[in-house]
C-alpha cells in the first residue's frame, strides 16, 4: 500500500503542486501529488471537501495548470484538454440546444470517421448507456440520471484512453446513484477503459475502485493509496468491504 | 450489453401541452371583447370632439380603406420598406456581432467601454442631422436612423447573452476537441446565447418600425412622411390610419419572427 510508482502507467502525476493567492495570503491547494494509473485500471480519488480533489481533477484534465510538477498521459505532458481523455462533470453540462444524439456526436465533428460510421458509433453508445429511443430528445426532457448517461456517452464517443469523472453521481438520488455505479462498472468491463473517478463518498470509492487514492487537506495531499482487493460485484454487507471502508474513512477523518 | 434503465424515467412533459386550444380560444375571446370595448369608448368620445382632435373610428376606417383602394398605402409601404429593411438588417447584424465580440474579448471590451457608454444614450432622432449630412435625405439616411435603433438593442442583448454562457460549458467543449476561440464561439457561445440574441432581434424589429416615422421626418417618402403631412394638415384620421398601417406591419413581421424563434429555440 505504498504511494504509487508512476512508471509504465497510462497516466503519471509527478510532483504536482498548486498554489494560488487567497484573501489571507498564499493558499497551498495541492502539495506534491505523485501517483500513477495503469491501463485499464479503475482508480478513485477520495477526500473531504477542501482537500483539493477538484483542483487536482482540473489539472489532470488540462483545464488548469499546476504551479509545479506535471501530468503525463501516454508520454504526452498534459497542458490542455485533449481528445485522449473523456471528461464527465458533476453537473453533466449537456448542450441544451442539441438532442441526445447530437450531444453524443459533438466530439466526433472533427474526427476522420465517415458519417455512417459516426452514426453507428453514436447509436452504439446511446444503446450502451441504455438511452435507446431517446436519440431525438432534448436535455430539458431528461431526468438527472439520464443526463449523466448522455454525458458519459458523449465522453466515450471520442474513444479516449482515459475517462475522468468528477463526482458524476453527486447530483442524483441514492437509488439512481447505485444503478449508475453498476452500469458504469458494466461499461468499464466492456470497454476496458482506464477510469479516474473523483468522489467524496467513501462507500462509492470502495465499491468501484481497484485502488483508492485517499487525499487529505491542509495542505491538499495524498495520505495513502489503498488497493481494494475484492471481487466484483461488491456488497456493502460483506465484512471485507467494511474493513476497507473503515480504513479509508479513518484516513480521511484524521 | 446495453444497460437497463432502472427506476428513473423522463419527467412529465410541460404543462403547456394540456388544453392549448381551450386556453387559446379563451384568450382570443377576451382579447376580442377588450378590443370592442376600446373601439366603443373611442367612438363615444369622438362624438364630443371635432375631427381634428379625435376623429371617429368610422372616419378612420373610411380613410384607411380609401388609401388602400387608391394604392397610396401600398406605395407608401413600398417606400418605407426600402429603408426599413436595410436599416433593420444592417443594424441588427452589426449590433449582434459587436455584442458577441465585446462580451467575448476582455481586451476589446476594456478598449471600447468608455466610448460605448458615451454613445449609448444618444437617441436616433438626435442623429438626424448626421444622417442628412453624411447620407442625404434619401433611403440611406433613413436606414441609418433605423439602423442605430436596431444596433443598440441587439448589442446589449447579445452582450448579455454571451456573458451569461457558463464557463463549464466551454470547458466541456474544449475537452471534446474544440480548440480555438472562433470554433468555440460558433459551436457553443452563439447557440448558448441564442435565446437572448433572438429576444434582442425581436425587440429591435419592433423599435425599427417605430423609428420609420422619425427617419422620414425631413422628407424621405414613406408611411412616416404621410403621417407628418396628414398631421400638418390636421387630418388626424389620416394620421391614425397610417399609424395603423405601421402597427399591422409590426404585427405581421413580429408574428413571423416569433414562429421562427419557436422553431429555433425548440430545445428550451
Amino acid at each position: 500500500m505504498a504511494v504509487g510508482d508512476a512508471s509504465g502507467s497510462t497516466i503519471s502525476v509527478t510532483g504536482v503542486s498548486k498554489q494560488y493567492d487567497g484573501e489571507q495570503g498564499v493558499v497551498q491547494a495541492l502539495d506534491d501529488i505523485n501517483f500513477g494509473v495503469s491501463p485499464g485500471e479503475f482508480v478513485c480519488l477520495v477526500g473531504p471537501s477542501g482537500c483539493g480533489k477538484t483542483t487536482l481533477f482540473r489539472i489532470l484534465s488540462g483545464l488548469e495548470s499546476p504551479t509545479s510538477g506535471e501530468v503525463v498521459l501516454n508520454d504526452h505532458v498534459v497542458t490542455e484538454p485533449n481528445d485522449n481523455m473523456g471528461i464527465v462533470f458533476q453537473e453533466y453540462h449537456l448542450f441544451p440546444w442539441q438532442t441526445v444524439a447530437e450531444n453524443v456526436a459533438f466530439g466526433l465533428k472533427k474526427s476522420r470517421l465517415p458519417s455512417n460510421e459516426r452514426a453507428e458509433r453514436v447509436q452504439h453508445l446511446i444503446d450502451l448507456v441504455g438511452l435507446d429511443g431517446f436519440e431525438d430528445s432534448y436535455p430539458k426532457s431528461l431526468s438527472g440520471g439520464m443526463k449523466q448517461r448522455v454525458a458519459l456517452a458523449r465522453a466515450l464517443a471520442i474513444d479516449p484512453a482515459l475517462l475522468l469523472m468528477d463526482e458524476p453521481f453527486g447530483a442524483v438520488d441514492a437509488q439512481t446513484r447505485e444503478s449508475l455505479q453498476d452500469e458504469l462498472l458494466d461499461i468499464w468491463q466492456e470497454t476496458a477503459k482506464t477510469i479516474l473517478f473523483v468522489t467524496h463518498d467513501v462507500e462509492e470509492a470502495v465499491r468501484l475502485a481497484d485502488r483508492v487514492v485517499v487525499m487529505g487537506k491542509n495542505p491538499g495531499s495524498i495520505r495513502e493509496i489503498i488497493e481494494v482487493d475484492l471481487a466484483r460485484p461488491r456488497s456493502r454487507a460483506d465484512a471485507a468491504f467494511g474493513e476497507y471502508y473503515e480504513q479509508v474513512r479513518e484516513l480521511i477523518h484524521n | 450489453m446495453a444497460t437497463e434503465l432502472q427506476g428513473d424515467h423522463a419527467p412529465q412533459t410541460a404543462d403547456e401541452e394540456v388544453p392549448l386550444v381551450g386556453i387559446g380560444l379563451q384568450r382570443a375571446a377576451l382579447g376580442g371583447v377588450g378590443f370592442v370595448v376600446f373601439i366603443a369608448l373611442w367612438w363615444a368620445a369622438s362624438l364630443f370632439q371635432p375631427a381634428y382632435v379625435l376623429p371617429s373610428p368610422v372616419a378612420v376606417a373610411e380613410t384607411f380603406v380609401a388609401e388602400a383602394a387608391s394604392g397610396e398605402m401600398t406605395t407608401a409601404l413600398g417606400q418605407s420598406i426600402q429603408h426599413w429593411i436595410p436599416g433593420t438588417v444592417i443594424g441588427t447584424l452589426l449590433g449582434v456581432l459587436a455584442g458577441i465580440a465585446l462580451a467575448w474579448s476582455p481586451l476589446l471590451d476594456d478598449l471600447s467601454a468608455p466610448v460605448v457608454r458615451t454613445l449609448r444614450p444618444v437617441p436616433p432622432l438626435a442623429l438626424i442631422g448626421f444622417a442628412i449630412a453624411w447620407f442625404g435625405i434619401n433611403n440611406a439616411g433613413a436606414a441609418f436612423i433605423i439602423g442605430v435603433g436596431a444596433f443598440w438593442i441587439n448589442f446589449y442583448a447579445s452582450y448579455g447573452g454571451v456573458e451569461g454562457v457558463s464557463d463549464d460549458l466551454l470547458d466541456v467543449a474544449r475537452s471534446l476537441g474544440v480548440k480555438n476561440d472562433l470554433e468555440l464561439i460558433k459551436a457553443v457561445v452563439i447557440p448558448a446565447a441564442s435565446p437572448e440574441i433572438m429576444t434582442g432581434i425581436r425587440t429591435g424589429i419592433g423599435r425599427c418600425w417605430m423609428l420609420v416615422v422619425a427617419s422620414e421626418i425631413f422628407g424621405v417618402p414613406g408611411i412616416g412622411r404621410r403621417i407628418w403631412r396628414a398631421s400638418n394638415n390636421l387630418q388626424v384620421d389620416g394620421v391614425i390610419a397610417y399609424i395603423l398601417v405601421l402597427s399591422l406591419m409590426f404585427l405581421l413581421v413580429d408574428s413571423i419572427f416569433r414562429a421562427v424563434q419557436r422553431r429555433v429555440l425548440v430545445w428550451r
